[in-house]
């Protein structure tokens, strides 16, 4: 199981660096330096905004969002009404969240969720997006051979189960409700929902 | 805009890197996210033009830059457009002259969270526009391939798909941005299936969503 929250680097092989990245960090800095220095911007307000997301927002709110929904049938027929109130009721809201459609896996359907287009993520319920989310590989392959690419994360889906891929070209975000694993009756909310990981939420991984 | 930011269904970019499992690996891809943010309300520019933008850089940099450098990229030509900062302070990193922002003022740490916290009202009332298509409907997309900003993305243009579910009335990027088209417009949740997208190609079993406005649609 992947207990990565998603922020930070994850443990295993190191990130290679691109030798171009030396001068993105310089280009950083100078558009930082320049709009401070003109008055456009409040440098604490950069700090602010930077916590805000790393402590938040995160997937562990759409983990609670999911356990609640394994153990409280009635808040999940809501979640899955109206994704957006629901989850609002919860506490988690914002940009990139004011409407969210929480699509369910089941045996029959399996769920997987993309922005060809940008990045566009759930991110009360999820924070900002991993790197592979956004990366070429995962955009332009995921709605022609969702299956291959499932099956890179490690996931077979078996061709009886439909796949169904979630393009966020509007302003609907995608949340995937997991399958409950079995075999978790006795566990309360708070350790379901220590099961839930971000990608099953994405729907690149089962939980 | 037919750009390489349109990237459904390309072939050529090899396996998935699940390996770059971050959302931030540097410390500098946090300021340029921050900036963009924070600098958003002041210029002013809204996710529409940010990302009309990072679509505007040419191919080949948009494949080669960072993510978030691209992000940066982006900021910089919206603080140019608007006449707040010019390339000659970026290139030495020094102010060199005054930013006229008319009665706008930065927007403090707690004011922007505050903000993030509360989103951005974007859906209008369901009859505030009448609705074109319902549940159930089936629908040809639009081939028009417009040179400004579009939601349109090239893998579905001219395919056939369903309509699964009317989604209410929404601002219409191509007009918020191009001035294009009317401003406020029904969006749908449209299913394709795979064979219809991808012909012999496709995978089995497979249904691809996407949210299509009203005016990328005709009955078919």
């Amino acid at each position: 199981m992947n207990n990565n929250d998603g922020l930070g680097k994850s443990d295993g092989e190191p990130h290679t660096h691109d030798p171009s990245e030396k001068g993105a960090a310089r280009r950083v800095q100078a558009l930082e330096e320049v709009a401070i220095a003109k008055g456009l911007v409040d440098p604490q307000a950069l700090d602010e905004i930077i916590e805000y997301y790393e402590r938040e927002t995160g997937p562990r709110n759409g983990a609670s969002v999911v356990a609640k929904a394994w153990v409280e049938p009635d808040y999940k027929t809501w979640l899955l009404g109206n994704g957006t109130e629901a989850i609002n009721h919860l506490g988690f809201s914002g940009f990139q969240g004011e409407h969210i459609k929480v699509v369910e896996n089941t045996h029959e359907v399996h769920n997987v969720v993309v922005c060809t287009l940008c990045s566009c993520y759930p991110w009360p319920v999820l924070g900002l997006a991993p790197s592979w989310y956004k990366s070429s590989a995962y955009r332009s392959r995921v709605v022609r051979e969702p299956r291959s690419v499932l099956s890179e994360f490690g996931l077979e889906v078996p061709d009886e189960v439909r796949v169904e891929v979630w393009d966020s070209t509007a302003e609907v975000r995608y949340l995937v409700l997991p399958q409950r694993p079995p075999g978790t009756n006795d566990l309360t909310e708070a350790e379901l929902a220590g099961l839930v990981t971000r990608n099953g939420m994405i729907g690149t991984a089962l939980v | 805009m037919d750009g390489i930011h349109d990237m459904g269904g390309m072939h050529g970019f090899g396996r998935i890197p699940i390996e770059d499992d971050y959302v931030f690996d540097s410390d500098w891809q946090r300021r340029s996210f921050a900036l963009a943010e924070a600098l958003a309300p002041i210029t002013p520019f809204g996710t529409d033009e940010h990302r009309q933008a990072i679509e505007r850089i040419p191919p080949s940099d948009y494949l080669k830059l960072d993510y978030f450098e691209k992000w940066a990229v982006a900021t910089e030509s919206l603080l140019k457009q608007a006449g707040h900062i010019s390339q000659d302070e970026l290139d030495v990193g020094a102010k060199l002259f005054h930013a006229d922002v008319g009665d706008r003022s930065p927007v403090t740490g707690p004011e922007l969270v505050q903000a993030m916290k509360q989103g951005v009202p974007l859906k209008f009332p369901d009859d505030s526009q009448p609705q074109r298509f319902s549940e159930g409907d089936v629908v040809l997309v639009s081939s028009e391939s417009p040179y400004l900003h579009t939601r349109l993305p090239r893998y579905v243009r001219g395919k056939t798909g369903l309509v699964a579910s009317a989604e209410g009335v929404f601002a219409f990027p191509d007009a918020a941005v191009g001035g294009v088209g009317a401003p406020r417009q029904h969006c749908y949740t449209v299913a394709f299936s795979s064979e219809t997208l991808w012909g012999r190609e496709a995978e089995p079993n497979e249904v691809i969503h996407l949210d299509l406005w009203e005016s990328y649609l005709e009955p078919a």
